[in-house]
């Protein structure tokens, strides 16, 4: 059973045709949550208490709150898409989700490829390691082992203060980098001070705590490159949540400190 | 449409080359290892006691019939818990030479089986030990057999090394990750990890066809 | 945080079980349908068709399946294509079952006696006519072993689909760990689930290959 070269060519041309049709439609986010009252928001689910999943293996915590927050301020009903650290900026580069609610920490790196709105929550970098051990800055990692998530601004921050001779492992995701630190595959973890005191928390075994910190990281939303009518709606909300404080209580509920300030 | 840019990538040609420096270091002792361990269990399965048969059958069984991922991630993140620690390195480098041991048990006991028992016969008329008759009249034909089957195998292998990335251990596919993870380049980096792999499994091929002749079984 | 009993564990575990079957048997089945029509396309008279599914075939079994899912992941992306992991990892293991399936088939087919071709030509049967009342019957009955044992081979092969962020048992066995730290426990339990998964149809591809006397032909 041939198929006709008549036929193939007429289907080809159809498949290229929606194809373009998909690329030169113009539209922009925004009119896309408005019209389809749906909004696609592209969360964690490995980094407690930002986003974890519960014994129901749905997803909770501060990103998620917040994620919810900003559907019902757009008048839209929420997809919630778990993303990990090294994939939810290509989520956003290809619009598999309008928005990204991720611990997503601002860099130009990133600000290359993505757009930023003001900040939500705060989140510190720290390292953190054994009691026992003495690590007063950076220059103090010297010989010894650190878990990182690749591609976040952990990473980045870390590489940059870093001494040569630290051995630096780079893993997939904050799941696997927490789970390396936990298993003692590494002597020390640079993460989010939130997400470490939650892994403490759970593990007293590893006499771990806070020894310097890396950076002051706030988290933003982020947005496609050019949807500016998206961020400035966002604004408004973040804004808006800010003066009433809605995210002073989030903070409070999920982190157990206050936001401090955050940028605009 | 769509705009490619290669050039991003090949400017981290370094980084790219200690990934596949890593993939050959994990590859190449992986399969000496594994071949031992194969030559030793298929050994066991034919002429050991009956516990050892059980034993090496439930290994064999055990490793063929789940993914690599999941053997990997129980030796680097579950057994600390039990109380070995293995670095990255080492636990892929287990990992792999398990993996392999247990696919390679099977194709070598294939090979063995198939000697004709005139051949152990004759070698044991000659005052030949057992362990002799093994390694000089035994294993080489078996090997020649099943040589095809086993390259096969140790290819799979070294493809699968690239899952190694995940805990992190630095071969080609973390390098691959890492450069992409920077430069947001994903499909221009695959790309190119990708025509590497190709051209290495290529050349590995041709290489354990000449090496097998000429070191393992003399033709 | 929360408190996952062992229970709790091995019940999201086999949840999510259910996503690596329905992953596996779509794979398989799309991979065998495409597959075959490769298979057919190896045994027409055209050298160019020869060449083109050889390549697809060398391309698909000298990548890593890792790779050929992160280009499906972000490739398609790249040109406009909609893809969630799910769309990416089925695409990618079809894919991916077809050139392993067709290569096999091809082989079975091949192991058909030549005098058997050559006997179908001599009726005036066409070349469609051949394969399905002479050729591919008596393939059938060797390509039967190897093709199931393959299915274990496709559902190993879902594991790596957790790496792009599809919700299967390994992905789930990593975020239990994440939620329990109990690493050992967990990845224990995911390795045994697959365990029973494959470990029947490996036995049963055996037994199969016993029954049709494969080896004897």
């Amino acid at each position: 059973m041939w198929v006709s070269r008549r036929v193939f060519s007429v289907g080809l041309a159809a498949v290229l045709s929606v194809i373009a049709a998909v690329e030169a439609s113009g539209q922009t986010a925004l009119d896309g949550i408005v019209r389809s009252k749906a909004v696609r928001i592209a969360v964690p689910t490995d980094f407690p208490p930002y986003g974890f999943v519960g014994s129901d293996m749905q997803p909770q915590g501060l990103d998620i709150d917040m994620a919810r927050l900003i559907a019902g301020k757009l008048g839209a009903t929420v997809e919630l898409i778990p993303v990990t650290t090294s994939n939810r900026i290509p989520y956003l580069q290809t619009k598999k989700a309008d928005l990204v609610i991720s611990t997503l920490g601002k860099n130009p790196d990133r600000e290359k490829v993505i757009d930023f709105t003001a900040a939500y929550s705060p989140f510190f970098i720290g390292v953190f390691a054994p009691k026992a051990m003495e690590l007063k800055a950076p220059g103090a990692l010297a010989g010894k082992s650190i878990a990182v998530t690749r591609g976040s601004v952990d990473d980045s921050e870390l590489t940059k203060v870093a001494p040569s001779t630290a051995e630096i492992r780079r893993f997939e995701d904050n799941n696997a980098t927490i789970s390396a630190f936990v298993a003692g595959q590494t002597q020390t973890v640079a993460t989010s001070a939130q997400v470490a005191a939650a892994m403490i928390t759970k593990n007293p075994q590893l006499g771990a705590e806070y020894k310097f910190l890396l950076k002051d990281s706030p988290n933003f939303i982020g947005v496609g490159k050019g949807e500016d009518a998206l961020r400035a709606k966002l604004n408004e909300i973040i804004l808006a949540a800010k003066a009433d404080g809605t995210l002073e209580a989030l903070s409070r509920k999920w982190l157990g400190r206050s936001t401090g300030d955050l940028p605009e | 449409m769509v705009n490619l840019d290669f050039g991003t990538i090949l400017v981290d040609w370094r980084m790219l080359a200690k990934g596949v420096a890593w993939t050959l270091r994990l590859t190449t002792a992986s399969a000496t290892g594994g071949l031992a361990l194969g030559i030793g269990c298929a050994w066991a399965r034919i002429h050991g006691p009956v516990w050892l048969k059980a034993v090496t059958g439930a290994y064999v069984e055990l490793f063929r019939n789940t993914p690599f991922i999941v053997q990997l991630f129980f030796i680097f993140f579950g057994l600390p818990a039990a109380g070995f620690r293995l670095s990255p390195e080492t636990a892929s480098i287990l990992a792999m030479v398990v993996n392999l041991g247990a696919y390679a048990t099977e194709i070598i006991r294939a090979g063995i089986e198939a000697t004709p028992r005139g051949q152990v016969e004759a070698a044991l008329s000659l005052a030949l030990s057992p362990v002799q008759t093994f390694f000089h009249v035994v294993l080489p034909p078996a090997l020649r057999k099943i040589w095809p089957a086993l390259v096969s195998q140790i290819i799979i292998v070294m493809l699968g090394s690239s899952v190694c990335g995940q805990i992190s251990t630095e071969e080609l596919s973390f390098a691959a990750n890492l450069i992409q993870s920077r430069n947001f380049r994903a499909f221009e980096a695959f790309i190119v990890a990708a025509l590497i792999y190709l051209a290495l499994s290529i050349v590995l091929r041709r290489l354990l066809n000449w090496l097998g002749p000429r070191f393992l079984f003399g033709d | 945080m929360v408190e996952f009993t062992l229970w709790d564990i091995l019940r999201n575990l086999l949840l999510a079980a259910r996503w690596t079957v329905g992953l596996s048997l779509i794979a398989f089945i799309g991979g065998g349908l495409v597959g075959f029509a490769l298979l057919i396309a190896r045994l027409t008279p055209s050298q160019g068709a020869h060449r083109l599914v050889g390549l697809y075939i060398q391309l698909f079994q000298g990548t890593p399946l890792l790779i050929q899912l992160f280009l499906a992941y972000f490739g398609l992306a790249l040109f406009g294509i909609q893809t969630s992991a799910w769309t990416a990892a089925t695409l990618a293991l079809t894919a991916y079952t077809s050139a392993f399936l067709s290569e096999i088939w091809f082989g079975c087919v091949a192991s058909v006696p030549r005098g058997q071709w050559e006997a179908a030509r001599s009726l005036a049967l066409t070349f469609g006519e051949q394969l399905r009342h002479v050729i591919l019957p008596q393939a059938l009955n060797i390509a039967i072993p190897p093709t199931v044992g393959f299915l274990v081979q496709v559902i190993k092969g879902t594991a790596l689909a957790s790496v792009i962020g599809f919700v299967e048992l390994t992905k789930a066995g990593g975020m239990i760990t994440n939620a329990t730290f109990r690493p050992f426990t967990v990845y224990a339990a995911v390795a045994l689930i697959y365990f029973a998964l494959c470990y029947p149809i490996s036995l049963t591809a055996r037994a199969l290959e016993r029954t049709l006397h494969a080896a004897h032909r």
